[in-house]
């Protein structure tokens, strides 16, 4: 698995250095200054910084700038990484590659993992961009518990790769990505919390809050950068977004093998 | 009848190539109604009672109208916008060189590719905003023949929008960035989501640097304020210079970009 895994990082890092679409980078950052300057102006210019009762009984919090800047932050970091993830095999396939791939006998998981780490570095420049522009816009950090952050971190960055998988595995389905990826991150963005609390949506649609990563990731991130309290449903949400990582993952193990085998004997065969 | 051909020529081509999957309704009719839904409930935050800040540019009761006309609206500039980043295949697969070798006007084939596009990619969004308007309790206009009026309008103005930014993707290698440049402020700034009047200098300086801007002002001014065409005459005037700007800047632009391609041969190297 190391070798799959360092062959696939050093050649993404490669990639990256010289041939990745740099619009793509752009395009992230500027998806989440965008919901950032939305938040500003509406706050401060259209409503005068009058809220909803009801948006602080949801969120516990008044403090509506950080609440949304954390939100396109988040959501920036999250398509990014489930980008870099779930386009591999199909990237693959479209530049001729993926029989070679499919021959080897190197660990697909290897493979993916090198493709993240490496993605890691790429959103990470992202995320921090924008969280530097979102302070300048209200963004509040009152209180950074580091000694959270980094479990929660590295658990959020697993379920986004675990969901990832399972993009990945739909995507070679439909041999398409631009619908395919672009679907999810509609409804996503809809349902996870990133600029409006779920509680606001029907109770069917919070349904679906429920079974994406970054509704949970984002909760906790919130509770940790911009909340000074800390509080029993952390630990909750810290266990249903590993339990819903777990669970991703091992769709997304099952749907990749079904799909390269039905790509093999479809293409390749 | 040179017009004709090439727009029917180019609507045939373009229905072949994008709708032979029916994953494209998904871009089509399923994001435009979920980021409608997600643009209202952002409002929910706030204060949305009898005495909003928000009355000041629009009454809270117009809030969903207003949002609908907006996102309508948007939908015939971002399928333009989408139509002429698909530029970027016509120069990888190789079919732009043959286009430009063919006697049909330059600048033709680029407002026609924008008109054919159009009508395909528009229909079944604008059924749902005209259901869902419907739903609001209709339209507040002075007078019914306005409406064809606004809807012209609207066309014709996104037809040069998108013959524009065909030029402009003659230009560049990597469509994707120009894409993002042109797509999302659009989405933005052009007061789909929010009134434009409530920015401050700076975001309305970006906010009249695209049609859309001034094509949601009239439209609004028709269907949601119920205003008459002589209280219109002004902003419509101001849209129609924008235009011919536009238009001319697409003779100008087309000319330079096939000199520049003639000299370079860049127009097949990817």
């Amino acid at each position: 698995m190391w070798t799959a895994f360092s062959a696939t990082f050093k050649r993404q890092l490669v990639t990256m250095r010289r041939a990745y679409p740099w619009s793509f980078f752009i395009g992230h950052i500027l998806d989440g200054v965008y919901i950032t300057i939305f938040a500003f102006l509406s706050y401060h210019f259209i409503f005068q910084g009058e809220l909803n009762e009801r948006f602080v009984s949801y969120t516990g919090t008044s403090d509506y700038l950080s609440y949304v800047i954390m939100g396109g932050v988040f959501n920036s970091f999250t398509v990014s990484l489930l980008m870099i993830v779930s386009r591999m095999l199909i990237t693959e396939m479209r530049e001729g590659t993926l029989e070679a791939l499919l021959l080897t006998p190197s660990s697909r998981l290897g493979y993916f993992l090198g493709a993240a780490v490496q993605g890691l570095m790429r959103s990470g420049i992202e995320w921090v961009t924008i969280i530097c522009i979102g302070l300048f816009f209200g963004l509040n950090l009152v209180s950074a518990h580091l000694a959270l952050l980094i479990p929660i971190l590295a658990a959020f960055c697993f379920a986004i790769f675990a969901q990832a998988l399972v993009l990945g595995s739909f995507m070679l389905a439909f041999r398409d990505t631009y619908i395919t990826q672009n679907t999810l991150f509609v409804v996503m963005m809809l349902v996870s919390g990133v600029s409006f609390p779920p509680e606001f949506l029907p109770q069917w649609m919070q349904c679906l809050s429920r079974i994406m990563p970054l509704y949970y990731g984002l909760d906790l991130m919130r509770a940790v950068m911009t909340k000074a309290q800390l509080s029993f449903a952390i630990l909750q949400n810290l266990l249903l977004l590993v339990a819903l990582g777990i669970l991703y993952f091992f769709i997304g193990i099952i749907f990749i093998k079904q799909m390269e085998k039905s790509v093999f004997e479809k293409h390749f065969g | 009848m040179n017009l004709l051909n090439v727009i029917w020529a180019e609507m045939k081509k373009s229905h072949r190539h994008n709708f032979n999957n029916r994953l494209m309704y998904f871009s089509l009719f399923v994001w435009p109604v979920i980021q409608f839904v997600d643009s209202y409930y952002a409002f929910k935050p706030f204060n949305l009672g009898q005495d909003s800040p928000l009355s000041r540019f629009v009454p809270v009761e117009k809030l969903g109208l207003f949002l609908i006309t907006g996102c309508l609206a948007y939908i015939f500039f971002w399928s333009l916008v989408q139509s002429a980043w698909m530029m970027g295949y016509e120069r990888e697969q190789g079919t732009l060189e043959i286009i430009l070798l063919t006697p049909a006007p330059r600048t033709l084939v680029m407002f026609s590719r924008a008109a054919a596009n159009l009508l395909e990619a528009v229909w079944l969004f604008s059924i749902f905003a005209v259901l869902t308007i419907l739903f609001m309790g209709g339209l507040h206009v002075a007078h019914w023949w306005l409406i064809p009026i606004a809807v012209v309008i609207l066309m014709l103005s996104a037809i040069v929008w998108g013959g524009f930014l065909n030029t402009i993707f003659l230009f560049s290698r990597d469509a994707g960035f120009l894409y993002t440049i042109f797509e999302a402020p659009m989405a933005f700034f052009s007061g789909v989501r929010m009134p434009v009047m409530a920015f401050p200098l700076w975001a309305k300086m970006i906010a009249y640097a695209f049609p859309l801007t001034f094509v949601l002002n009239i439209l609004r001014s028709i269907v949601l304020d119920g205003k008459n065409l002589s209280a219109i005459f002004q902003p419509l005037l101001e849209l129609f210079l924008i235009l011919l700007c536009l238009i001319i800047a697409s003779f100008i632009l087309v000319r330079y970009a096939e000199k520049h391609a003639k000299e370079t041969g860049n127009l097949t190297l990817f």
